[in-house]
């Protein structure tokens, strides 16, 4: 029984007798216990788990309907809610915040039988990109624990790479999925905006943001895909997909297909030297693999990291204005305070980077800034829109290097905040403009990963995944060493 | 460079926001630098750009419909003897 | 010239859930917060979802108010924090990407003048507070987010009121057409609200907040004219400032200090997509709206004949016309416009009577043809109408219950009225000098018969028995 295999193998060796669901959980769990003191992937884990494989196991045994998960183990990054659990969304805020109501990704994988193993480690607030933010310690890359996992679903990518669970659903608000995905060396998946329900992701940048797979397999992106998309009357900004089946003809290849390289993500001056290599190389192999391709410019990506930070930390100042601690959040008696002194001491357990955001959020759409900020930013944002729009005319896919530098130590990003932000520069693009992208683990240097980012046009995942696995296809990685 | 952003403006933002800020001056370094990066969106020459936004029908809205949440809510909240949720007193 | 401006809130208490999410829209027979979920408390993870007869019901106040009104509508979030708002901010509309609230630029007429609307806008009810102890010594505040979600319509005016009569006028135009629209219930506590801003000659404009119900408005109204105008004569400036009404002391009091300026930050909401409203949806919904109270007011004069006064009171009230609609088979319109407007509508005055009353429009029209038909006398009527009101029974049932039955038998009523003669020996007398006298025996023989006889067949009866023309 290999933990390492895809959720489609499991599914197999499920069928085939070759394991029960009991035995994969139990063998799971002992690998979290193994692993987990170390790297910091969960934040909690569900010990129901083995109650519930149990189950599974019962429902396959007396020939009862089984979902397509046939009880694979999944981890759930902490800022989506499940009912009777803690939502911590690594948070000192939310300690004792349990949700009284379920996602609907988690309803959907519930109905299929998937086992929620553990709630894993973010950012807090899913506001960063290497977890060090968490307020309750980092979580570490498996492939080198000196060094980070990457964020905000860090938690997730290092529970996927190091097979404490077969899959796991992040969230991605400017590369919070591919970043990690690329850092751990595991598939990681940004659906198109309104694929995917946001019902029950705790907002951080509403307009923007949406719940994503990774996992080990381009195929195990696609087999998650399928389950957790689609039209939910819980969220008004999804879109109907017309229950779309990913994983049909995912091997057709990409033969003929016009891939542009955006040159903004790909100049030399903006790539570490070993992911400038891989770049070129995985050029190289789409070329062989039958596509064209030719650099493209867009010209306002230029501007969109500056466009994303003012917008998110505008709508993160909004969407985090409710937890004042009245309502529920963590104890602390309100007694002898007034209304305005207890919730800015309530409020000022945020952690320090979530407070940059709050200050900055503030000030940004604030009267006799706006104008020059918001407003500006919002405009960029349409412009970006309409070049993505015009360049998909021309091209079937988009390609960068997903992180325009390897993992970094613990530490080093932390202080300079325009070096921290220049980290997501090839990822929030796809956010701003809505459309489809994917980290696919392309290559280990120095014992480090390195990630191709691939993106599509709008609801286009269909024709994306054919992409990944063509790529997919012609890598052979080798094991995570933990 | 000039001055983006005052202390006096920090902590102005610190109160709107509600936020209890210890060290003024760190936030007033960081928030100017990255005001200083937001600059580059001057250069963007998006003046006449229309914004862009997401738009649905009438007929795709939720139906007027009176459904009682199943729940009792209320048990997950900090209330005040099981009746009214309980905030500090006002100004 | 004295310049007053209007900020109403109205409530879409016809709305059956909140603006929202599926809880009730009128919370007001519930337990604190028992009328809450998950959407309206803004728990983490949670979505607004927009109702949509909310849309349809706001767009037909803005139609009925001649408004322009937009081919997409957007949300926008007003941030501020105050522990009856669950987000810690509002979701309402805004002008700020061209025209996107609900209706803009309409006017209404009020008496000779016509008042311009500024704009319309839907947004959410925030909770409500109730505070323990005494204000001075609270030490707490209680909150009750039942009403936080309920849908509202504000209704902004140009300042275009010169007198607070004018305003009180307006104010029940506007209350008799909302209820008219099938939209709201104004009577209902809290479901209307209004702020004022007033402003004298060449002033600055102050706004007044914090007014409990529309008779309060007009006294703040006028306090606050005459306010200005003591300043004025005293050649004192008139801040612009926030003022409270002080219900207690019958006066406004300065609210707001100095340079605590709201700073909303308002931006879109981005949960919430733009929802187009096509022509064709306009059209249904101009083509479906309730008739206007004018309307109905000039149909009632012209059709059928009734008095200016009389439709004038019947088509302002919805509850009443719809009666009168359903009872009425034009010819016994005006009949029926007269019993509603004498006999009926004191009988069910309040909320609570209309609710339990048992009255439909046939049991009306039949009494209506019965006193044709002389079947039963209009004294008898008015009981009868007591107990349909209570049970709803057919009317030849309470007829015959209540023995209301008219006494217009010739030979039943001389034995009457022979037997009032005997009784009333001095009556009897004064009536043969005194016509007019008549009548108290007339009155005589209608305690006899508990009302029922025939008061003119009575009379005539009478009158040859004394031998008088």
């Amino acid at each position: 029984m290999d933990l390492g295999i895809s959720a489609l193998n499991y599914v197999n060796g499920i069928k085939n007798n070759e394991f029960t669901v009991e035995e994969f959980t139990l063998k799971s769990l002992e690998r979290i216990s193994q692993v987990d003191e170390k790297l910091h992937a969960f934040l909690r884990v569900n010990d129901l788990a083995i109650k519930n494989a149990r189950e599974i196991d019962t429902k396959i045994k007396s020939n009862q309907n089984v979902g397509k998960c046939y009880g694979m183990p999944i981890s759930i990054k902490d800022n989506i809610c499940i009912e009777g659990s803690k939502t911590t969304c690594a948070s000192k805020v939310l300690e004792n915040f349990i949700a009284p109501y379920t996602s609907t990704v988690i309803s959907k994988l519930n109905s299929e039988d998937a086992i929620i193993i553990g709630k894993t480690n973010l950012d807090e607030f899913a506001m960063g990109l290497s977890t060090e933010f968490s307020a309750y310690g980092p979580s570490r890359n498996p492939w080198n624990t000196d060094y980070v996992p990457g964020g905000s679903s860090g938690g997730s990518g290092v529970s996927v790479s190091a097979n404490e669970c077969i899959a796991s659903l992040g969230s991605d608000t400017g590369g919070s999925i591919r970043n990690p995905a690329s850092f751990c060396s595991v598939v990681g998946l940004k659906p198109t905006y309104g694929l995917v329900s946001r019902y029950g992701l705790v907002s951080y940048a509403n307009s923007i943001e949406q719940i994503g797979p990774m996992a080990k397999t381009v195929k195990d992106s696609a087999f998650l895909l399928n389950i957790i998309s689609g039209i939910d009357s819980n969220d008004n900004t999804t879109v109907d997909n017309k229950n779309q089946d990913y994983l049909t003809d995912i091997d057709a290849g990409i033969n003929g297909k016009k891939i542009g390289i955006v040159t903004e993500m790909t100049n030399p001056d903006g790539l570490s030297t070993d992911v400038l290599d891989a770049t070129n190389d995985a050029i190289k192999t789409f070329e062989k693999l039958g596509a064209n391709c030719e650099q493209v410019s867009l010209e306002m990506v230029r501007y969109a990291v500056a466009a994303y930070y003012t917008i998110t930390s505008t709508e993160a100042g909004s969407n985090l204005a409710r937890y004042d601690n009245i309502r529920y959040g963590y104890e602390f008696d309100s007694s002898g305070f007034e209304f305005n002194s207890y919730i800015s001491q309530a409020r000022s357990k945020f952690g320090p980077e979530v407070i940059r955001r709050m200050i900055l959020g503030g000030f940004v759409p604030s009267a006799g800034h706006a104008g020059k900020y918001f407003s500006k930013a919002l405009k960029v944002k349409s412009k970006l829109i309409a070049e993505i729009k015009h360049v998909f005319e021309k091209f079937d896919y988009l390609i960068s290097p997903t992180v325009p530098i390897q993992p970094f130590k613990f530490g080093e990003k932390i202080n300079d905040p325009v070096s921290f932000m220049m980290v997501d520069f090839n990822t929030v693009t796809a956010n701003l403009t809505g459309i489809p992208a994917i980290s696919v683990p392309y290559k280990i240097t120095n014992g480090l990963p390195i990630g191709i980012q691939i993106m599509a046009n709008h609801e286009e995942e269909h024709s994306l995944l054919q992409a990944a696995y063509a790529l997919e296809k012609t890598v052979d990685l080798p094991e995570v060493p933990v | 460079m000039k001055n983006l952003v005052t202390e006096e403006e920090i902590a102005h933002v610190a109160k709107l926001m509600k936020i209890n800020l210890e060290d003024h001056s760190d936030h007033v370094k960081r928030v100017q630098k990255m005001l200083e990066y937001f600059d580059i969106l001057d250069r963007a020459n998006v003046e006449s750009e229309e914004i862009t936004v997401q738009e649905t029908d009438l007929d795709k809205l939720r139906d007027d419909k009176h459904v009682p949440y199943d729940k009792n809510l209320l048990k997950f909240l900090n209330s005040y003897q099981e009746k009214y949720v309980k905030a500090p007193k006002l100004n | 010239m004295t310049k007053i401006g209007l900020e109403i809130h109205c409530q879409l208490t016809k709305l059956e859930s909140k603006l929202f999410c599926s809880c009730k829209a009128d919370y007001r027979k519930f337990e604190p917060n028992t009328n809450i979920c998950p959407i309206c408390m803004g728990i983490p993870g949670s979505l607004p979802l927009l109702n949509k007869s909310a849309i349809e019901k706001a767009t037909l106040i803005a139609m009925a108010l001649d408004c322009s009104t937009p081919n997409r509508i957007a949300f926008f979030r007003k941030n501020y924090f105050y522990p009856d708002l669950p987000k810690n901010f509002q979701i309402t509309q805004l002008n700020a990407y061209g025209n996107t609230s609900i209706g803009w630029e309409g006017k209404i007429s009020v008496g000779n003048s016509k008042i311009k609307i500024r704009r319309i806008q839907l947004e959410e009810d925030p909770g409500r507070l109730i505070y323990e102890g005494a204000t001075e010594k609270t030490k707490l505040t209680l909150v009750d987010y039942n009403r936080a979600g309920t849908p509202l319509v504000e209704i902004v005016t140009e300042p275009d009121f010169e007198t607070p009569h004018q305003v009180r006028e307006f104010l029940n135009i506007l209350s008799d057409l909302l209820e008219n629209l099938n939209v709201s219930d104004p009577g209902l506590e809290g479901a209307m609200r209004a702020d004022a801003n007033v402003s004298i000659e060449g002033g600055s404009k102050v706004e007044i907040k914090n007014i409990g119900s529309f008779h309060d408005l007009e006294k703040a109204v006028h306090f606050e004219i005459t306010r200005q105008q003591s300043l004025a004569e005293r050649k004192i400036e008139i801040i612009q400032e926030t003022r409270h009404w002080d219900d207690g002391r019958k006066i406004t009091v300065s609210a707001r200090t100095k340079e605590e300026e709201a700073e909303y930050r308002y931006h879109l909401e981005a949960d919430i997509p733009w929802v187009r409203i096509d022509d064709n949806t306009k059209n249904q919904l101009q083509v479906h709206m309730p008739e206007s109270i004018s309307s109905k007011k000039e149909r009632y004069v012209s059709k059928y004949g009734i008095t200016s006064q009389v439709a004038d009171i019947l088509s302002s009230d919805r509850y009443f016309s719809e009666l009168f609609e359903k009872a009425n088979n034009e010819t016994n319109a005006k009949d029926i416009a007269n019993m509603i407007t004498t006999d009926i509508m004191g009988l069910l005055d309040t909320r609570e009577k209309r609710e339990m009353s048992k009255l439909e429009g046939d049991h009306i029209s039949d009494l209506v043809g019965y006193i044709k038909s002389n079947k039963i006398t209009r004294a008898s009527a008015k009981l009868a109408l007591d107990e349909v009101i209570k049970n709803g029974k057919q009317l030849s049932e309470i007829i015959e219950d209540l023995d209301l039955g008219h006494v217009s038998d010739e030979s039943t009523l001389s034995d009457i009225i022979t037997e009032v003669i005997d009784e009333e020996v001095k009556a009897v007398e004064d009536a043969k000098q005194n016509p007019e006298i008549v009548n108290f025996l007339v009155g005589k023989v209608m305690q006899k018969t508990h009302g029922k006889a025939d008061p003119e067949l009575t009379l005539v009866l009478l009158k040859k028995n004394l031998g008088i023309k």
